[in-house]
């Protein structure tokens, strides 16, 4: 192309009248990037090929530079790597994170190279083993001088104030920069200075204005967090790895999983002992102090004494008591015998048995004298004493005896019940007070059922409601005190009864005696019909059927009969079990379980 | 081989140290004490949430402050200023006026509890590590943080600091302890020699280097660099969480389990091994130091223990050398961890 245009070029280069002005003021293109493509320039001459040697005489002949190849390619018979025009040679990888291997000053591998570089390379990095060696305690210099310490703290100071001006300042924005629409000039100088440039102007004069700021624009960039950069490069580890653990130490730091008594996300099934396991439970041995028995044991102690001492006074308040009564009752009746003697008799031999009757002090030799006094003033006196006052003596006698052996009783009951204090049945009871009896049930009460008071009813019957006056208390059917004793469970039969529905006491006596009700219908099978009272001593029959206990013959007899009289040999008694839904034809309730229904045998 | 044990240098003879006086009043653990820089009084901060200001003489209580809601983990006396600095668990640091017994500042934006603050001696900044494994500048006046040294991959449980370079040093959880350049922001350096988180970090009073304590040792330090110098003679084998450092090169480390080992520093030679006493009516697993602090004079200790007591310890002035002599055998294997 440039040929084409060059021979163009010239007819009309010739045709065109030579130019007025000097090329050398023009500008110079032959450094321009454009026209160095487009336009010829005139090269440096072409390199001196060198002469390869010929096919054959190449022996000891390695081409290394470029030039060693003359104009051709790689020699094969030559085994070397060769790069003719720098072809086939691997690409040098100028990659940052390889350092290259460095040598120190006395010719040793710096191995530390590595850690040493980049960021670590203006602090000081221990990596050798001299660093680790224990060294000698020497006199270490003192500290330092004052000038060394006022200058590090000058410069100290310098670096902090800006710093913390700057965040003061920014956390008092008082002076915040608004914007100033002044324009400011500029005068540059540029480097090309020619005529084409700037109208041929040496200098510019540049105008600046700041670009106006709308007040209510939203910001227009978004400030994104950068992730902080990786701290400083690593440094060698100057200590021995740490040292392995020991069995015994590894069991000893050992911590068992947790198992919560509370809490189980996962739901796993942990057994029984695991879950106890971490209780303690089998760890602690309970210890109880030993003050526990000491108080129970005082406690115990106390206790007794109490008892004993309790149980003293109430003896002796007892005895106090019977001592009173005695006399008491000596003093009833001696004022009984007194009254007796004056109704039978003179006072002068009253006042005389009165005299010596007191100074009787037990009861029973008292009872005695007197009874003998009694029998001797009886015998003195037997024709003063009616038969009615004998009558009513004895009675009175009998009494007092009742009353004597009820007292008797009393105190073996009470005795018995001695210190323990538990009462028996019958003294349990007796001397409650209703109150307490009705507390603990013992109190006939309906429960719930509702009670009318029964002069509701029969108002209107009149005479048919029975013989009953208006005042009869008959609301209550039982005694209020279900009282189990054998008191009120022994039948007593009470004089007045009545003897209109029953009849008197004969003709009930009679009745008992003469009833009908042991005397059987029909006599015994087997037996004689005789009804009376024996006479003569019972009289057997000798049993027919030992010889066919089965009753074959009868069966073979009584077979066409149809009887079934025997068929029920040897099932009588049995309690049979029918079991199964097939068995039960009907469908009781909701429960499908299988009922076992027992059938007495046939 | 240059043979270590015979160049190793004997210890000082320091005399035993022993409890005088016991201090019950808190509530809870004492987990932070401060001297006042005239040495009259010293403050201790508990679990108990209340600060509780002692006077070092008698013992006797003088003040009760509240304020915080969660444990006071750390505490500091400024010596220029009449005020008390506190760090506690609730993320609150607070500034007390100690004319008015107020707080007038609070310093906020820790993430997480604060767990240990220290003063700068020469700028009005405080320091400030926690749980958000970042330890944090504060300006004094101003209230706003200069910087956060980020870098500790765990909680920073101890932070020291210096005039000059590096002006702080803290120490983490995640077992690295960091030197950083205060007026960067940036880590200087950083020492991996422990095994266990660094829970304690003392500074030397004049010397040009630091300790710092964790489960495993008790490694000495050269500043500027942080070069490892060597490590304690003798192994406390427990979680020691507080260090104290004597003018007199006594260095005091302080165990979970309530074991008080006395060191000398120079050497590394340990020379008393006591026990705390709990209080009666203490378990006896309640036994446990959480922080320890020397008097400004250097002559007096105060623990800060987990039985709720304060204890005070003094040296023995009966014994003498003959008594108590020292049972040094140098390190024939320095077994290096």
């Amino acid at each position: 192309m440039s040929k084409l245009s060059m021979g163009a070029g010239t007819q009309l280069l010739s045709a065109l009248p030579a130019p007025k002005q000097d090329t050398s003021s023009l500008y110079d293109f032959s450094n321009d990037p454009w026209f160095r493509d487009r336009v010829e320039q005139s090269k440096p001459p072409a390199p001196k090929i060198k002469q390869v040697p010929p096919y054959g005489k190449r022996a000891g002949f390695i081409p290394r530079r470029v030039e060693d190849f003359g104009d051709g390619g790689a020699f094969p018979e030559i085994h070397v790597a060769q790069y003719p025009l720098h072809m086939g040679r691997k690409e040098e990888k100028n990659d940052a994170k390889i350092l290259p291997v460095s040598v120190d000053a006395s010719g040793k591998i710096a191995f530390d190279a590595i850690v040493k570089q980049s960021e670590n390379a203006s602090k000081t990095v221990y990596s050798q083993h001299l660093d680790l060696v224990p060294k000698l305690p020497q006199d270490v210099d003192m500290k330092d001088e004052d000038e060394e310490i006022q200058e590090t703290t000058d410069r100290t100071k310098a670096a902090f104030e800006k710093i913390v001006h700057a965040r003061v300042s920014a956390a008092q924005p008082k002076n915040v920069p608004t914007q100033s629409l002044d324009a400011s000039y500029i005068k540059y100088t540029p480097s090309q200075q020619s005529a084409a440039f700037n109208s041929g102007a040496k200098e510019r004069v540049i105008r600046m204005v700041e670009m106006p700021k709308d007040p209510l624009e939203p910001p227009k960039f978004k400030h994104k967090r950068v992730p902080r950069a990786s701290g400083s490069p690593p440094v060698p580890v100057m200590h021995s790895p740490p040292r392995p653990v020991t069995v015994k130490d590894q069991q000893d730091w050992k911590i068992p999983p947790c198992i919560s008594n509370w809490k189980n996300p996962k739901g796993y099934t942990i057994p029984l002992d695991k879950r106890l396991a971490a209780d303690g439970r089998g760890l602690q041995s309970v210890q109880i102090n030993d003050n526990f028995a000491k108080l129970s044991e005082a406690l115990y102690v106390a206790e007794q004494k109490a008892r004993e001492a309790v149980e003293m006074r109430s003896k002796i308040q007892k005895e106090l008591i019977t001592k009173e009564k005695e006399k008491r009752e000596e003093e009833l009746r001696l004022l009984a015998q007194k009254a007796r003697q004056e109704r039978a008799g003179g006072g002068a031999m009253n006042a005389e048995r009165a005299a010596v009757a007191p100074s009787a002090d037990v009861h029973m030799p008292t009872a005695r004298k007197v009874e003998e006094f009694d029998r001797g003033v009886d015998r003195e006196e037997k024709v003063r004493e009616t038969k009615e006052e004998k009558e009513m003596r004895l009675k009175r006698e009998a009494i007092r005896e009742e009353r004597r052996r009820e007292r008797e009783r009393e105190k073996r009951l009470e005795a018995k019940e001695g210190h323990t204090g538990k009462k028996s049945k019958i003294t349990r009871d007796r001397d409650r007070d209703i109150s307490e009896k009705v507390a603990l049930g013992m109190a006939n009460v309906g429960t719930g059922e509702v009670m009318y008071d029964q002069r509701l009813f029969n108002q209107d019957q009149g005479i048919q409601s029975g013989f009953a006056t208006d005042d009869t208390y008959n609301i209550y059917d039982k005694g209020l005190f279900t009282t189990h004793s054998a008191m009120s469970s022994l039948y007593r039969p009470r004089k007045d009864a009545d003897t209109e529905v029953y009849g008197g006491a004969d003709e009930q006596l009679e009745k008992v005696l003469k009833t009908d009700r042991f005397r059987a219908d029909k006599g015994f099978a087997g037996a004689t019909e005789r009804a009376g009272p024996r006479d003569r001593p019972v009289e057997f029959e000798k049993d027919q059927d030992e010889a066919d206990p089965f009753g074959l013959d009868q069966f073979l007899t009584e077979v066409k009969k149809g009887k079934k009289a025997l068929d029920k040999i040897g099932t009588g008694g049995t309690l049979r079990a029918s079991a199964g839904s097939a068995m039960k034809e009907s469908y009781e309730g909701g429960s499908n379980r299988s009922r076992v229904e027992f059938q007495r045998g046939r | 081989m240059r043979r270590l044990p015979s160049k190793w240098p004997r210890p000082v003879w320091h005399p035993p140290w022993k409890n005088y006086r016991v201090i019950s009043g808190h509530l809870g653990w004492v987990r932070s004490i401060a001297f006042d820089p005239g040495n009259e009084w010293f403050c201790t901060g508990s679990a108990d949430r209340t600060i509780k200001i002692w006077d070092v003489g008698s013992g006797q209580l003088k003040l009760t402050l509240t304020g915080h809601i969660e444990q006071v983990r750390g505490l500091a006396v400024s010596p220029k200023f009449p005020y008390m600095f506190s760090a506690g668990d609730d993320k609150q640091v607070k500034c007390w006026d100690l004319e008015y017994n107020k707080v007038i500042r609070s310093y906020h934006g820790h993430l997480s509890g604060v767990y240990c603050l220290a003063l700068h001696p020469t700028l009005d900044v405080l320091l400030t590590g926690g749980r958000d494994s970042v330890c944090r500048v504060w300006d004094m006046r101003t209230k706003a943080q200069v910087h956060a040294l980020s870098g500790h991959e765990n909680t920073v449980c101890s932070v020291i600091t210096q005039a000059t370079d590096p002006q702080v040093v803290t120490g983490s959880h995640d077992t690295t302890i960091k030197l950083w350049d205060l007026a960067a922001g940036k880590s200087m350096s950083t020492l991996t020699f422990h095994k266990k988180s660094v829970r304690a970090l003392a500074r030397h009073p004049f010397e040009r280097s630091f300790t710092s304590a964790s489960a495993d040792n008790i490694k000495k330090f050269k500043l500027p660099k942080g070069e490892f110098l060597h490590n304690m003679l003798a192994q406390q084998r427990a979680i020691v969480n507080c260090l104290a450092i004597n003018e007199e090169n006594v260095l005091v480390s302080g165990g979970d389990d309530g074991s008080i080992w006395f060191w000398d520093w120079r050497s590394g030679h340990n020379f008393q091994q006591t026990q705390t006493i709990v209080q009666p009516g203490s378990l006896d697993s309640e036994a446990g130091i959480y922080a320890m602090s020397y008097d400004i004079t250097g002559t007096r200790l105060v623990t800060c223990e987990a039985d709720k007591t304060i204890k005070m310890w003094k040296e023995d002035e009966k014994a003498t050398p003959e008594t108590h002599p020292v049972n040094f055998k140098p390190p024939k294997e320095i077994r290096r961890f």
